[in-house]
């Protein structure tokens, strides 16, 4: 029995015995390179799911929403999972709002190159953090050796180069805001770019605001990004992304000790809502 | 005008300039050590634009993005010396978000020296001038930080027409059925 084979069964016996109100997984697209997300609550729909290496979306951004409607089974990988650690930790959802039913992951395929998606060559945890109950078995997968290795890339250069680098993507950056809407970090109930009153930010696209927009968007997921990399794959224009949120990551292990966020449901607080006496001292 | 000449131009600096310094003090140390030092009668450059903030804890990274882009050449930001926080953790926290918020500055390219932060009790009026002093000497040398202007032009790459347009859509429409 397939993955997809026991996906399909445990999520119509979930739907049939009411232990779950809805489900979200994947159905096939138009094409068969392709899928999209799928959200059921009828058993009879539970044949369309499937799961196959063009499985691109995470899908952990979809429970909250989902939550009010009752208990929601979900299809997790490494990065779903990760995903709704992030939301339970973060007090969006609670771990008995969610049935996970876990996959290992060998990585998915980007439908116009053919290519792994860039975001699965860098991932370090293919397989759940945490599930009910496991799809199959684990996959091993080697994990990249350096996650940090495109940062060091842009460190290397010079100080004008590097501000020039950036400028250039802040100029192409269109404002749509897709990275926050798919970041499973990023669970505001009003988020700054919409309190349009309090105005943040502001309403014109140019290189001072979507500065302004970018550099505060890594702040506030800072120390909770969990890498999943989704950010970089929606933006239409291809912005590296990660090269900033792994900025902060490099730079919180380097002066608050080796972390990775959401792992785990009890690890301790994250680095930038804890403080510690002895931390360097730079600003004497 | 292409980006590397909007930013030649920028770095031009331009007659009688004068760097526009901010700095965001703590209510409990630092504003009360600018206000010994006026007290004190110390001359200091007037540069700086004071602005009083409850805690270096409640300084928000925001401020300092938008102080930069809104004109400002330089950022400081001064709260009491860790230990001293008058809301007892305030600055602790501070400490961190400002080394990692400092750090990422950095990597996009901003001056070391166009955002500092530094602890100044209510005591060191002292200090306060000199730390003011020599971060207005920094930027001073550095120049005018013009975030504001618009960089008008940016390279699409070029749209193919005729018959190579057809040749440029990207081989993604498999019109294979899927199966079930």
């Amino acid at each position: 029995m397939t993955a997809q084979d026991t996906i399909r069964a445990r999520a119509r016996e979930l739907l049939e015995s009411g232990e779950v109100a809805s489900f979200v997984g994947w159905e096939a697209g138009r094409f068969a390179n392709q899928t999209t997300p799928l959200i059921i609550s009828d058993p009879a729909d539970a044949d369309k799911l499937v799961f196959n290496e063009y499985c691109v979306n995470t899908l952990a951004k979809y429970v909250r929403d989902l939550v009010p409607r009752g208990k929601v089974g979900l299809v997790v990988r490494g990065c779903d999972s990760r995903g709704i650690v992030r939301l339970i930790v973060d007090q969006v959802i609670k771990r008995e709002d969610v049935y996970l039913i876990g996959v290992g992951c060998p990585g998915v395929i980007d439908r116009k190159s053919g290519e792994p998606l860039k975001k699965c060559t860098e991932c370090r945890h293919n397989n759940p953090v945490i599930c009910d109950e496991m799809a199959g078995d684990e996959v091993a997968k080697d994990a990249p050796a350096d996650r940090f290795a495109e940062v060091r890339e842009v460190e290397l250069m010079a100080q004008p180069e590097r501000s020039r680098y950036f400028e250039s993507i802040y100029a192409k950056c269109i404002r749509c805001y897709a990275c926050r809407d798919v970041c499973p970090c990023c669970t505001c109930r009003e988020c700054f770019v919409d309190a349009r009153r309090e105005n943040w930010v502001g309403k014109q696209n140019n290189v001072a605001e979507n500065r302004f927009y970018g550099l505060t968007r890594v702040m506030h997921i800072g120390d909770r990004c969990i890498e999943c990399g989704e950010c970089e794959r929606v933006c239409p224009m291809d912005l590296p992304l990660m090269k900033l949120n792994r900025k902060v990551i490099q730079d919180l292990n380097d002066l608050f000790g080796e972390f990775e966020s959401s792992m785990s449901l009890d690890e301790g607080p994250e680095p930038l809502i804890t403080y510690d006496l002895a931390d360097r001292e730079e600003f004497m | 005008m292409s980006v590397v000449e909007t930013n030649e131009a920028a770095a031009q600096v331009p007659e009688n300039w004068e760097p526009k310094i901010i700095a965001f003090c703590c209510h409990w140390c630092t504003y009360t050590g600018a206000d010994l030092a006026g007290l004190n009668r110390m001359n200091y450059p007037a540069n700086v634009r004071v602005l009083r903030i409850p805690c270096s804890g409640r300084m928000n990274p925001q401020y300092v993005i938008e102080a930069l882009n809104k004109g400002c050449d330089g950022v400081l930001v001064c709260g009491c010396h860790p230990g001293d926080c008058h809301y007892v953790t305030g600055n602790y926290f501070a400490r961190r978000r400002m080394m990692i918020f400092k750090r990422l500055l950095e990597y996009e390219g901003l001056e070391p020296d166009r955002f500092q932060v530094r602890w100044i009790s209510g005591a060191e009026a002292g200090k306060f001038r000199d730390t003011v002093m020599s971060v207005v000497e920094q930027v001073r040398a550095l120049g005018p930080l013009n975030l504001t202007r618009e960089i008008p032009y940016f390279e699409l790459p070029a749209v193919p027409d005729g018959e190579e347009a057809f040749d440029a859509v990207p081989e993604e429409v498999v019109p294979e059925e899927v199966s079930a």
